[in-house]
Parts: structure tokens; sequence; C-alpha cells
């Protein structure tokens, strides 16, 4: 690449960065929008009291692997028992109706993974994975009542991606895919 | 104010405190649609989409220090949406040959003006390489952001960005040598 072709590439960008014009009653049309819709407040937890009609893994194809199923639930057993999952209300084997569901993301280079979803407020620093071993693979075990909950993965603290095993929750143009799974007795 | 205050305030129900965040982002989003979308009136109904939108999901942002990158991917989302309604619209009168002689654009080099000229260039690249060009240089945005926002890998955004500038300028010097 030479000096000429990034200057041209410079000019180009500053001209893009020129400020643009809207009209001037976009705001107004915003407000006058919203005004008469009351804000949505954030959804208390009902997810407790839920019905339950169905159980599936949200494992998917990650957890066909006979053998790693069983890496999973040795790192699940220990992890309920050190009580070391946050943000995550009741335990595991303690409340009745209440499934340990593994959480398993291979993901080689990353440095960190955690699982945000309905069922942590989505908080990243609520429920991090660990390495499952150096194979790249990472797992944690989250205790869920029954209910149906979209989640997904954050890699470094910064990247959002869904589940490469388990279904995509419907689009809805307020962020990345997530991924879905429902909890049943 | 920080954004996260005035989040607060709204969802605490001060409604008028949502005009605070309008005023705050809407020229840069406005700069990006248009420049991605191509025209005034897609964009001003992209942006215009992406804060009512905002506001109707308000409770589901969850960080709310950093409500300007989530409505930018709001936005970026709803361009992403209305432009390919449009780009379906065109491809419909393209198919007609009438249309077809009428939908000519006129070259850049009738026209002289350099914003001319780099407007029709970044029309003519790939949605997908447009946008990743947009959010890396115009809108500074990391690549991890830019993953983030848009759902794709680093390496094909990197990919995407280098084809955007190779285009531009291949584009551009087609135009200089006119």
């Amino acid at each position: 690449m030479s000096e000429q072709q990034d200057e041209l590439i410079q000019r180009v960008v500053e001209e893009l960065r020129r400020p643009v014009a809207l009209d001037s009653s976009l705001d107004e049309r915003v407000m006058a929008r919203i005004r008469n819709e009351p804000v949505r407040l954030p959804e208390p937890r009902r997810w407790l009291l839920r019905p339950f009609t169905l159980r599936l893994s949200p494992l998917g194809a990650l957890a066909a692997a006979a053998g790693f199923a069983a890496l999973v639930a040795a790192t699940t057993l220990a992890v309920v028992r050190s009580g070391w999952l946050a943000g995550v209300p009741g335990s595991a084997g303690a409340t009745p109706g209440v499934a340990a569901v593994p959480f398993v993301l291979y993901a080689p280079d990353a440095h960190s993974v955690s699982v945000v979803g309905d069922f942590n407020d989505w908080d990243a620093a609520a429920t991090p994975l660990k390495p499952a071993g150096p194979s790249g693979t990472w797992v944690v075990t989250v205790p869920l009542a029954p209910g149906r909950y979209r989640y997904a993965f954050v890699i470094d603290g910064t990247r959002w991606v869904p589940d490469p095993g388990a279904p995509l929750a419907p689009a809805d143009d307020f962020g990345t895919p997530n991924s879905v799974l429902t909890v049943g007795s | 104010m920080s954004d996260a205050a005035v989040v607060r305030r709204v969802l605490s129900g001060d409604v008028e405190a949502y005009a605070v965040l309008v005023a705050r982002y809407r020229d840069r989003l406005g700069r990006y649609a248009f420049h991605q979308l191509g025209n005034r009136e897609d964009a001003e109904e992209a942006v215009q989409e992406a804060f009512v939108r905002a506001y109707r999901a308000l409770d589901r942002c969850h960080s709310p220090e950093r409500f300007g990158a989530w409505l930018f991917q709001i936005l970026v989302n709803r361009c992403r949406t209305i432009g390919g309604r449009r780009g379906r619209r065109e491809r419909f009168a393209v198919a007609d040959e009438d249309a077809l002689n009428d939908a000519r654009v006129e070259h850049p080099a009738d026209r002289l003006a350099l914003g001319d000229a780099i407007r029709w260039a970044l029309d003519q690249l790939p949605y997908e390489q447009r946008e990743a060009f947009l959010l890396k240089h115009v809108e500074d945005l990391s690549y991890e952001q830019m993953a983030e926002i848009t759902g794709a890998g680093i390496s094909a955004l990197k990919m995407r960005v280098k084809r955007a500038c190779d285009s531009l300028r291949q584009l551009l010097a087609e135009v200089e040598s006119v």
C-alpha cells in the first residue's frame, strides 16, 4: 500500500466524518412517539413460578460426544458442591424441580468465557465458565428452575456469541443472536 | 449527566429525560445511517426507529453506562433491515428495462465535487463491506467492538474492511482518470 493510497483513504474518512444534518424535527418526532408509551420496568424474576412442560439441554451437538459428557458431569458435580456459582438463585439438588444445566463452549483462543441470560440478569460477571482441561473447552453448570431461557456466551468480556449447539432465539433487533433452552421437570 | 444516570431516570418514569439521550446521539447515528443507506429519508427513518426501539427495550439495556454502544447496535440492525428493503426495491426496478434506463447513476466525473465522488464510490460497495468500512474508519471502532455489534468474526471483518479500501481506491482512481 503506497503513501498516496493511504492518503486517499484518509481523505475519504475525513469527508465521511463531516456532520450530516438531519431534519430538526426528528427529536420531537421520537419524543412524541414514546410519550404515550409507559416505560417497561425490568421484569421481576417470575420464572421461578412458571409451569414447565419440556426438557431440553443447551449442549446440542457439542455435548453429543459421550466422553465429553462425562467430563461435564464431573465438573458439574464439583461446581455445585463448592457453591462456586454466583448470581444464580437456588441450588441444584436442594430445591425440588431445579435442574443442573451444563453450559459448554469450545473457545480455544479465549482468555475468559461467561454465560449470560435471563437466569442471571444478563450479567457477564455473574456466571463464569472454567476451562475443562487444556482442550479449549469451557464449562459451567447452572441450577435452573423449569422455564424457558434466552442466553449467550461472552468471550473475553466483549464478544457475545450464541451457543453453537442450541437453537437461536427469534431475532429481535436488540443485540447479537441469543440461544434458547427450555428446562422442564 | 451520564448515560447511565439518564437511563435510570427514564426507567424510574421520567420519560422526558430520554430527550437528553436523543439529542446526545442523533448526530452520530444520523451520520452512520446516511452513509450506510445513501439517502436522508431512509437514514431518518432508521434513526427514529432505533431511538423508539431502544426506549421500548430500555429494561433490557443491562449496562446503562454503555447505552451508546447498545443503541448503535440497534441502529446497525435497523439499517440492515431498511437497506435490505431498499435493495429489493432496486432489484425489482432493474428487472424492468424501462426502469433500468431511468436508473442509470450519474457519473461522478460530471459533478467534480470530491464529496459526491466519495459517496458515489461508497454506494458501489457491497452492503457488508460498506458497513465494516464505516464502523472501522468513520466510527473508529475496534474490531472487537465491531464483532460485538455485527455478530461477524474478526477475520471476516478485517477482510471486509480491506476489500472496501481496495474497492474505494480503485473506484476513486477511475473517477480521477476520467
